[in-house]
């Protein structure tokens, strides 16, 4: 009787069998397509159009469809969500859909934008933008950053400016553009430039200038006025300037007595504090997002490696330990990596991406020329470095996986130490 | 004097007292018994009712060809195994004709079989992968893994095969594609369609969602082996999709 029972829970058991079950990791990330319909009205949105497209293909965040694919009719097709077939678009593979009318009134151009949903044929957005004529790329700019928004629920960087050096035949000057590179401004005209660091606000930048004729010194220079101003001078040079995220103090690195260290300084000036005291050299430093700690270079382990410690100088940590030339650390602005450049096995230089919590360490360039000096994009979504590839060292800018890289730059004698500007102010 | 009567003598149960009719006690209470016991084989699992649990299987991949890297030096870039050879470049034996009126002989087993080693032998060795590409000496060009592993084939495949189309999209915040998660029940038919998948838990992300379920239709599974057939069918394949 006993063993007939535990047979048939046997049985029962056998019949209700263990589900399996597996684990899937590392999804790969795939922009969205997305297609943006002919404008209607004046033909300055066709302009805009293209400076929209241009802003989306460069971000790596949208997928453009090629408008010979369309089966819609634009002018027929109507601009609402109840007057758009959206099987002729869902046909074509887009998952959203832009829709633009534009006209022009004096000298200000206006143009009605609206963002659908295809899948779930809804409208998602809708305003108008105007800007005069000389700045209607803007227009482009301030729907792609609220179209960026809507998806993602982070600011975009459309608005954004960048911060370079410029080749020229009088030395090396401080240049300022739009984050795709247009309307470059130079901002210094003599001597030698580098290393351009955005103040707080985005209304200056310092720089390290040997202007002075007695070596390299930091100096700012305002975008409204471009009036130059000493910053720090000490020591046999000072150089790298970078400011806390809370704007209060800034980093850099100076040498005293044949050592180079970091030391950190009020942003008013005034008592300045050195952090570091080792034999080796300490520069390149970089604030994390939260402001309690800096990534900086040293060498005092014999090769150039990256360390972290807190902002008081303490808790020092190595934190790269493959290859033998790591510099140029770039705290992301989400926190979780630093990027870097490094000289592999081939002695060439290469972007990479440690993750701080791990230490695993991702490759974002490689058999693509010489890549340096990473400057993360405020919303972290991209990373602008400099490039040979192309020949001359240009600015260009990559996603954090490495992909999409789009050149940014065409100086004649070429561009070097990109440094991204902060989100625009609301 | 009185006749002397037979006495009948019963030793078993089941035989049964004449005067009670056949059906005697014991019959009923084995009928009984036997009731109970297919009842309890029925009714226990549902009575029961506990989630199933779930068996972690160790998934093994096909080790890549390559040397490992030297861990002190930097990282290269993770290349993609090199695309699978199609059927359609089989080797045809030297000599042969490439056109005839004649059809084509039946080959036999032990002919298929060596013509599919001798043209899988050649692929091997006409590959070029990436000289630095990490792996192992003795690994194969379409390698999945750096290093070894025991485990079980079959569900390394599958891993793979899912893995192949799982793709999210990039208007996703970076703070949900890092830290969502989900789990599909996947049922694999014998011929390894996904007859159905059931979203035990969604990740709270439709795009994401969305995306799964993309996946999965996109995906062609190989046929499961014989003893795994029936559990995957019946049972299913639990998957959690991690960032």
């Amino acid at each position: 009787m006993r063993r007939l029972l535990l047979l048939a829970l046997a049985a029962a058991t056998a019949a209700h069998a263990q589900r399996p079950t597996i684990d899937i990791s590392g999804a790969r990330v795939q922009a969205y397509p997305i297609a943006l319909a002919p404008p209607s009205g004046a033909p300055e949105g066709a302009d805009v159009m293209e400076v929209l497209a241009a802003d989306f293909d460069r971000s790596g965040l949208f997928r453009l469809l090629d408008p010979r694919s369309f089966l819609a009719d634009p002018a027929k097709e109507g601009s609402s969500a109840n007057t758009i077939d959206f099987s002729k678009w869902t046909a074509v593979g887009a998952q959203a859909l832009v829709k633009a009318a534009a006209k022009v009134d004096g000298d200000v151009v206006k143009v009605e934008f609206r963002l659908f949903d295809v899948p779930h044929a809804s409208e998602l957005l809708r305003g108008e933008y105007s800007a005069p004529r000389a700045a209607l790329r803007q227009i482009a700019h301030r729907f792609g950053d609220d179209v960026v928004r809507s998806f993602t629920q982070e600011p975009g960087v459309f608005q954004t400016r960048i911060a370079y050096v410029r080749e020229t035949e009088n030395g090396k000057q401080i240049v300022v553009a739009d984050w795709d590179g247009y309307g470059p401004q130079q901002v210094t005209s003599a001597s030698i430039n580098l290393l351009p660091a955005w103040m707080p606000q985005g209304r200056a930048l310092a720089f390290t200038s040997f202007r002075d004729g007695a070596g390299a010194h930091l100096f700012q220079v305002d975008l409204g006025t471009r009036a130059v101003q000493p910053l720090v001078k000490m020591g046999d040079f000072a150089t790298g300037a970078v400011f806390s995220p809370d704007g209060i103090r800034f980093a850099f690195s100076a040498s005293q007595a044949e050592n180079t260290d970091i030391w950190l300084s009020p942003i008013e000036g005034g008592v300045v504090r050195r952090l570091t005291d080792s034999r080796g050299i300490d520069i390149s430093a970089s604030w994390s997002p939260d402001g309690k700690r800096i990534a900086f270079v040293s060498d005092r382990a014999g090769s150039p490696q990256i360390y972290t410690m807190a902002v008081d100088g303490s808790d020092v940590r190595r934190i790269t330990f493959q290859g033998n030339y790591n510099q140029e650390p770039a705290w992301s602005p989400k926190g979780d990596l630093i990027a870097f450049s490094g000289r592999d096995e081939h002695r060439v230089f290469d972007l990479y991406a440690i993750n701080v919590q791990t230490g695993k360490i991702a490759r974002l360039t490689q058999n693509e020329g010489t890549n340096e000096k990473p400057s993360w994009a405020p919303n972290g979504r991209l990373v602008v470095f400099s490039s040979t590839r192309s020949g001359r060292k240009q600015l260009w800018t990559i996603l954090p996986d490495g992909s999409n890289a789009r050149q940014l730059t065409n100086e004649p004698r070429g561009a070097s130490d990109a440094a991204w500007g902060p989100l625009p102010r609301k | 004097m009185t006749e002397a009567h037979p006495q009948t003598v019963y030793r078993s149960l089941l035989g049964g007292d004449p005067r009670i009719g056949w059906l005697g006690p014991g019959l009923a209470l084995a009928i009984a018994l036997h009731v109970a016991v297919v009842a309890a084989a029925f009714f226990l699992p549902r009575l029961l009712d506990r989630p199933a649990p779930v068996r972690k299987p160790v998934i093994a991949h096909l080790v890549a060809l390559g040397k490992p890297r030297d861990p002190r030096l930097m990282p290269r870039k993770e290349t993609e195994p090199p695309a699978a050879a199609s059927a359609s470049s089989a080797p045809e034996k030297p000599g042969a004709p490439s056109s005839g009126k004649t059809a084509p002989r039946q080959l036999t087993r032990q002919e298929m079989m060596e013509r599919a080693l001798a043209g899988a032998a050649r692929r091997t060795r006409d590959e070029k992968p990436d000289p630095e590409r990490a792996g192992q000496e003795t690994g194969s060009p379409a390698g999945t893994a750096a290093s070894a592993e025991e485990g079980e084939k079959y569900f390394g495949e599958v891993e793979d095969k899912i893995h192949a189309n799982y793709v999210v999209p990039s208007v996703i915040s970076e703070r949900e594609r890092l830290y969502l998660s989900a789990t599909v029940v996947i049922y694999i038919g014998r011929d390894g369609s996904i007859v159905k998948h059931v979203m035990t838990k969604p990740s709270g992300n439709s795009f994401i969602d969305q995306a799964l379920v993309l996946a999965l239709q996109r995906t062609r599974l190989p046929p499961p082996p014989a003893e795994l057939a029936r559990l995957v069918r019946d049972e299913g394949l639990e998957i959690n999709f991690k960032p």
